[in-house]
C-alpha cells in the first residue's frame, strides 16, 4: 500500500512538473529586447504593459499596497486623459509577500506577460534581484520606494524615484545642525530593516562631522515592535530634547503612542520620508505633536496636485491617507509618461522602445507630488525634501 | 546479495533517480532553447534548493524522528559563508570552481553549527527540542543581522556572483543529484538502519551498542551541511540576500514540505518540494486570493491525505496497477474459461 | 531602583499576555496533543471583532469585549470541527501543518476583510495612571494583572476542585481509560478549545488596549513567543504556562533594559535554550521515564 502510494505521487510529480514546465512555455522570444507579444487591445490600441512587484500580502503588505493604489492612480488618470503618445497604460501588480524568491518568479511571470516597462520591487532586497534579472532584458526599470543604496547597482537602465537611505541620513543631520535644532540627540531606529539600518548609518557618520552628539540609542527588531517602554525610558534618561526616529510610520505610530506623556513635553521628533502618512495612522494626532519630517512627499502639503493625488487616493482606498510609497508610486507613473512623451516612442514592440526610454530618464523633468525631478544617469533622482512640522493635528511647513 | 541491492536499487529508488534526471533534462532543454517560461526558468534554482533542504531535513525529521524548526538557520549560515567566499573569490576563479568550492564550504560552516545545535539534541526532544532549534535558528538570524561584514540589517550585496538560471541550473542538478543519492544510501545503510533504531527505541538501541551521541550529532551534521550548500547555490541567484529572510517561518515552510512528501520518504520529500513551491505561483492569478487559495489547498491536502478513503483510491489507480492493468496476461481462471 | 520597578511592571504586563495566550497553547496540548499554531491568530481575530463591534456596530466597550470573547470561542470550536477532528489519528505532525494552514488562512482572511493597514484599538475604559514616588503605572497595567491574576486563580480552581476539571485532566492522562469512565473525549476537546480561545480572546483585549494598532499578522509573533513559553514551562502543565509567560516577558524587558535592545532576541532565546538543556522537560514539565 505505501510503495504504491509513493509511486502514484512520483507520477503525479513527474507528470505535473513536465506539464507545468511546458504548458507554461511561451514560443522562443528570440530577440529579447522585443518580448511583448500582444501589445494592442481589443479595440486596436496600443498598450505599454507596466509591471510592478512588490508584497501585497504578509507582513509588510501595507507598502506594496500603498505602492500599487498610488500607481494605479495615475495610470486610470493618464488613461482617462487619453493616454500618451496613443497609447494605452497597463498597470500589472503582482505579490512577492515580501520574498526575494517570489519577487523574482513574480518578474519571470510579467516578463512572459509582455511587460514593456517595469516598476522593479517595492522593497529594497526584492529590487536588488529583480534589476540584476532584468539586465538581460534591456527594459527600463524604475523602482518607486527601493532606496537602499545598493539596490539598483549593476544595471544601467534601473532608475527609482525615492532618495537614497544614505543620503537621506545624511540630509536629515545636516538639517538638524544647520537649523541649530539640537546638539544632543537620542536616536530609535529598526535594527532589521534596511531602511532605518541606512538612514541611521549615514545619520551618525554626519553627526560626528557637524558636532551632534548621539546620547542615547534604542534599537527595536520586527519581532519586538510591540512593546517599546524600555527604550522610551532609556530615551527620557538620557536628556535628548530631539529623537531621530528613521523608521515608517506604523511602527512609529505605536513608539509616539507609547512615547506620549513619558517623554518631555517639546520634545522633537524627527523623522524621513518614513513617517508620511503619519497622521492617518497614529489613533489620536495629539500624540504626534512635534513631529518633523524631511521628506519629498506629506500628505499634508497645500500644493494644488498633491491634495488632489490625497482626494483621489481617498476616493478609491476607504479613505486611506497615503503614504510615501503611494506618492512615489503614483510618481513613477508619471516619470515613465514623461520619458515616453521625450523619447516619441509610439509602439511598444519597436526594437528601440526600451533603449529610447532608458536614453529620455536623464533629460525628462517631472513636476509629481514627492516635488520636482531629474534623473542622474546613474539612476538617482535629484528633488528637494521639504521640512514638515506637525502642530495641533496638521503638517505645516517647517520655519524657524 | 548484490543482484539483490541492484534489483532494489531499480524498483525504489532507481525510478526516483530516473525520474528526477528525466525532469532535469527536459527542463534543461527548454531553458537552453529559450522555451521555458520564464516564471518557470527563474523559479528553477529555488525549488532545487527547497528539494535538497526538505530532503536533508527528511534526514533529522523523518529518519531521526526528531522535531527541527531551525533548518532555515542552517541555510542562512551555509548562504553567507559560502557567498562571502565566492564574493572574495568573484575576482579570479570562474563560476565552475567558485560555486562547488564555496557550496562545500558553506555547507561545512553550517556542519559545525549543526554539531552546535545537535548538542542539545542529546538531551532533549520532541518539542524540548522543537523549541531549541527554532531558538537556535532565531539566534543565528539575530546574529547575521547584527554583524557588519555579513552587511547586517542591508542584506549582503550578492550582485557580484549574481548568476541566472541558465548558469546555476547545472550546478543545481548535481547538489540535488548528490543530495538524494547520499540520503537514499544512508537510508538503505547500517548507519540508516541505526539511526532508525534510535528513532524508535532510544534505549533499546543503545543497548544493542548504538552509540546515540555519535549518531545523532551526525545526522545533525549531515542535515545541516546539504542546507549550507544549498543555502550558498540560493544566494547566488540573488542580488541581495538579507538575514531576515532565513526566520522560523522558513523552516516551518520546509517542515511543511517534509511531513507533506511523507515522513522519511526521499521522493516524496522532492515531490512535495516541487509542488510547494510552483502552488503559489500557478496562483498568481487569483492575485489578491492568492494566499488564501493557496491555505485553503494546504488545510484541504492534510484533511485529504490523511482521509482512509482516499488512501484507498491513491493506492487503486497507482501507476504500477495501471501498468499492470495494461499489460496484465489472460488470468488462468480467464484461460480456462476460454477452452 | 526606580528603573527597575518600572521595568519589572512593563514585563510583567508583557509576560501577562504571553502567559494567557500560552494558557491555550499548553491546554490544547495537554488534551489533544497537538500544537494549535494557530492559537496566535485568534489574539488577531479578537482584536479585530472589538475594533468592528466598536467602532462599526457602536457596541459600548464592555460589550464588544464581550462580543470578541464570544467570537473567538466559536471560531476555535469551528476550527476544531473542521480542521482538527478529521485528523484525530493522524500522526501529530500532520495536525501540526494543518494547523499552520489554519494560521495563514486566518491571517489572509483579515487581509481580505480589513485591508494591510493597522487599524487603532478603541479605548474601552480610561483609567487615571497610579504614580507611586517616581514610578509611574498605566491603568490598563493594573487592569491587565490584576485579570490575569484573577483568571491564573479561577483556571485553577476550575482544573482541581469542579468534576468537569477532573474529566479534563483524565482525558490529558489517559484518553481510553476516560473514556471508559464515562467521559466524552470529543466534549471535553470542543471545552478545551472554548476555554482556550477565550483566554486568546481576552489576551487580545489587553493587548489590544495596551498595544492599539491591530495587524492582519499581529497574532504571530505572541503566538510564538507564547508557544515558547508554554513550553519553557513545560508543555502541558497549566502553571508551567503562567511561569514560563511571565518568565519570558522577564527576560525580554530586562534584558532590553540592562544588556542591549540590538540583541534581545538572541538573549531571550539563548537563556532558553540553556534552561532547557538543563531541565529538559521544561521548568514544571513532568519527567518522562523512558521505557524500552
Amino acid at each position: 500500500m505505501k510503495t504504491t502510494t509513493k509511486r502514484f505521487f512520483t507520477a503525479l510529480a513527474a507528470g505535473a512538473l513536465l506539464v507545468g514546465m511546458t504548458g507554461c512555455s511561451t514560443p522562443a522570444q528570440d530577440n529579447q529586447a522585443t518580448a511583448p507579444q500582444e501589445n494592442a487591445s481589443a479595440s486596436g490600441e496600443k498598450e505599454v504593459l507596466i509591471g510592478g512587484i512588490g508584497p501585497l500580502t504578509g507582513d509588510y503588505a501595507n507598502y506594496g499596497t500603498a505602492a500599487r493604489n498610488g500607481a494605479q492612480i495615475a495610470v486610470d488618470e493618464i488613461n482617462a486623459a487619453g493616454g500618451v503618445n496613443g497609447m494605452k497604460l497597463v498597470l500589472n501588480y503582482q505579490d512577492s509577500a515580501g520574498d526575494p524568491d517570489s519577487a523574482v518568479a513574480a518578474y519571470g511571470k510579467l516578463i512572459d506577460q509582455g511587460m514593456d516597462v517595469s516598476l522593479g520591487g517595492v522593497l529594497s532586497g526584492e529590487t536588488a534581484s529583480i534589476v540584476a534579472a532584468a539586465k538581460e532584458d534591456g527594459l527600463l526599470v524604475l523602482t518607486p520606494s527601493a532606496s537602499a543604496d545598493a539596490a539598483i547597482t549593476g544595471n544601467d537602465s534601473a532608475f527609482r524615484v525615492c532618495f537614497t537611505d544614505s543620503s537621506q541620513g545624511t540630509a536629515s543631520a545636516n538639517y538638524i545642525a544647520d537649523n541649530q535644532l539640537a546638539t544632543e540627540v537620542a536616536v530609535f531606529y529598526q535594527s532589521d530593516i534596511d531602511y532605518s539600518v541606512g538612514l541611521y548609518r549615514a545619520f551618525e557618520a554626519q553627526c560626528q562631522a557637524s558636532n551632534i552628539t548621539i546620547k542615547e540609542v534604542q534599537t527595536f527588531t520586527k519581532d519586538t515592535s510591540t512593546d517599546f517602554s524600555t527604550q522610551i525610558n532609556a530615551i527620557k534618561d538620557s536628556g535628548a530634547k530631539l529623537v531621530f526616529i528613521p523608521i515608517y510610520a506604523a511602527e512609529a505610530s505605536t513608539f509616539l503612542t507609547q512615547a506620549a506623556g513619558k517623554l518631555p513635553e517639546g520634545t522633537v521628533y524627527f523623522g524621513c520620508d518614513g513617517l508620511d502618512g503619519i497622521l492617518g495612522k497614529v489613533s489620536d494626532v495629539s500624540v504626534a505633536e512635534n513631529v518633523m519630517l524631511l521628506t519629498p512627499f506629506a500628505a499634508d502639503d497645500p500644493a494644488e496636485n498633491v491634495q488632489s493625488f490625497v482626494k483621489a487616493y481617498k476616493q478609491a482606498n476607504g479613505d486611506a491617507t497615503p503614504d510615501q510609497f503611494a506618492a512615489d508610486g503614483y510618481d513613477a507613473i508619471y516619470a515613465i509618461k514623461a520619458a515616453i512623451e521625450k523619447s516619441g516612442v509610439t509602439d511598444p514592440s519597436a526594437a528601440d522602445f526600451n533603449s529610447k526610454l532608458v536614453a529620455a530618464m536623464p533629460e525628462i523633468t517631472v513636476d509629481g507630488v514627492t516635488g520636482t525631478m531629474t534623473w542622474t544617469a546613474e539612476g538617482e533622482t535629484v528633488k528637494d525634501a521639504k521640512a514638515m512640522i506637525i502642530h495641533d493635528g496638521a503638517a505645516v511647513l517647517y520655519t524657524k | 546479495m548484490s543482484k539483490l541491492r541492484i534489483r532494489n536499487l531499480l524498483n525504489k529508488n532507481g525510478l526516483t533517480l530516473a525520474a528526477l534526471v528525466i525532469a532535469y533534462a527536459v527542463v534543461g532543454i527548454l531553458v537552453y532553447t529559450n522555451h521555458a517560461s520564464r516564471q518557470m526558468s527563474n523559479m528553477l534554482i529555488s525549488i532545487s534548493a527547497y528539494i535538497v533542504m526538505a530532503v536533508s531535513l527528511n534526514l533529522v525529521v523523518g529518519l531521526l524522528g526528531e522535531l527541527s524548526l531551525g533548518h532555515a538557520g542552517f541555510m542562512s549560515v551555509g548562504l553567507f559563508s559560502g557567498c562571502l567566499l565566492s564574493i572574495a573569490l568573484s575576482g579570479g576563479l570562474p563560476l565552475a570552481l567558485r560555486l562547488p568550492l564555496s557550496m562545500l564550504v558553506g555547507g561545512l560552516v553550517a556542519a559545525v553549527f549543526g554539531f552546535i545545535i545537535g548538542l542539545p539534541a542529546l538531551r532533549l526532544k520532541g518539542d524540548y527540542l522543537a523549541i531549541v532549534t527554532l531558538a537556535c535558528g532565531e539566534i543565528i538570524k539575530n546574529l547575521i543581522t547584527n554583524l557588519k561584514f555579513t552587511g547586517g540589517a542591508l542584506g549582503l550585496n550578492t550582485g557580484s556572483i549574481y548568476s541566472n538560471t541558465k548558469d546555476l541550473l547545472p550546478f543545481a542538478f548535481v547538489l540535488v543529484l548528490i543530495t538524494v543519492i547520499v540520503m537514499m544510501n544512508l537510508k538503505s545503510s547500517r548507519y540508516g538502519r541505526a539511526i532508525m533504531a534510535i528513532r524508535d527505541n532510544r534505549i533499546a538501541a543503545e543497548s544493542t551498542g548504538i552509540n546515540v551521541t555519535y549518531f545523532k550529532l551526525i545526522v545533525f551534521m549531515i542535515a545541516a551541511f546539504f542546507a549550507g550548500a544549498a543555502g550558498c547555490l540560493y544566494g547566488h541567484s540573488f542580488a541581495n540576500v538579507k538575514p531576515a529572510t532565513f526566520d522560523y517561518n522558513m523552516s516551518i515552510e520546509i517542515l511543511v514540505i517534509v511531513v507533506l512528501g511523507g515522513m522519511g520518504s526521499v521522493r516524496g520529500s522532492i515531490i512535495a518540494a516541487i509542488l510547494l513551491q510552483m502552488l503559489p505561483e500557478v496562483l498568481r492569478d487569483f492575485s489578491d486570493f492568492r494566499m488564501l487559495a493557496y491555505s485553503v489547498l494546504l488545510i484541504a491536502i492534510m484533511l485529504l491525505n490523511a482521509s482512509p478513503r482516499f488512501a484507498e483510491l491513491k493506492g487503486r489507480i497507482s501507476l504500477p496497477n495501471l501498468f499492470r492493468f495494461l499489460t496484465r496476461k489472460p488470468s488462468r481462471k480467464e484461460a480456462s474459461a476460454d477452452e | 531602583m526606580t528603573h527597575f520597578i518600572q521595568t519589572l511592571i512593563s514585563s510583567l504586563s508583557l509576560g501577562s499576555i504571553y502567559a494567557l495566550i500560552a494558557l491555550g497553547y499548553t491546554m490544547v496540548y495537554g488534551i489533544a496533543k497537538m500544537l494549535n499554531f494557530a492559537h496566535g491568530d485568534i489574539i488577531m481575530v479578537g482584536a479585530y471583532t472589538v475594533i468592528v463591534a466598536a467602532f462599526q456596530l457602536g457596541m459600548p466597550p464592555l460589550v464588544a469585549a464581550l462580543m470578541s470573547i464570544v467570537v473567538c470561542v466559536l471560531l476555535g470550536v469551528l476550527i476544531e470541527r473542521l480542521a482538527y477532528k478529521p485528523l484525530r489519528q493522524a500522526p501529530p505532525l500532520s495536525v501540526l501543518i494543518t494547523a499552520i494552514g489554519v494560521s495563514y488562512l486566518l491571517q489572509n482572511l483579515a487581509l481580505l476583510l480589513f485591508g494591510s493597514e493597522q487599524k487603532a484599538f478603541p479605548t474601552l475604559i480610561t483609567l487615571p495612571e497610579l504614580h507611586l514616588g517616581a514610578v509611574v503605572i498605566d491603568g490598563i497595567t493594573l487592569v491587565t494583572l490584576a485579570a490575569t491574576a484573577v483568571i491564573m486563580v479561577g483556571l485553577t480552581l476550575f482544573i482541581n476542585k469542579t468534576r468537569v476539571g477532573k474529566a479534563l485532566r483524565a482525558v490529558s492522562e489517559d484518553k481510553e481509560a476516560a473514556e471508559l469512565m464515562g467521559i466524552s473525549t470529543n466534549k471535553t476537546i470542543t471545552l478545551t478549545f472554548a476555554i482556550g480561545s477565550a483566554l486568546a480572546a481576552v489576551a487580545s483585549i489587553f493587548y489590544g488596549a495596551t498595544y492599539i494598532y491591530i495587524k492582519p499578522t499581529t497574532g504571530a509573533m505572541p503566538g510564538i513567543k507564547a508557544f515558547t513559553a508554554a513550553v519553557f514551562g513545560g508543555i502541558g502543565s497549566i502553571p508551567g504556562a503562567m511561569l514560563g509567560g511571565i518568565l519570558l516577558g522577564m527576560i525580554e524587558q530586562f534584558s532590553k533594559t540592562y544588556i542591549s535592545t540590538l540583541w534581545s532576541d538572541a538573549i531571550v532565546f539563548g537563556v532558553l535554550v540553556l534552561i532547557l538543556v538543563v531541565k529538559p522537560t521544561g521548568l514544571l514539565g513532568r519527567q518522562i521515564k523512558e521505557k524500552v
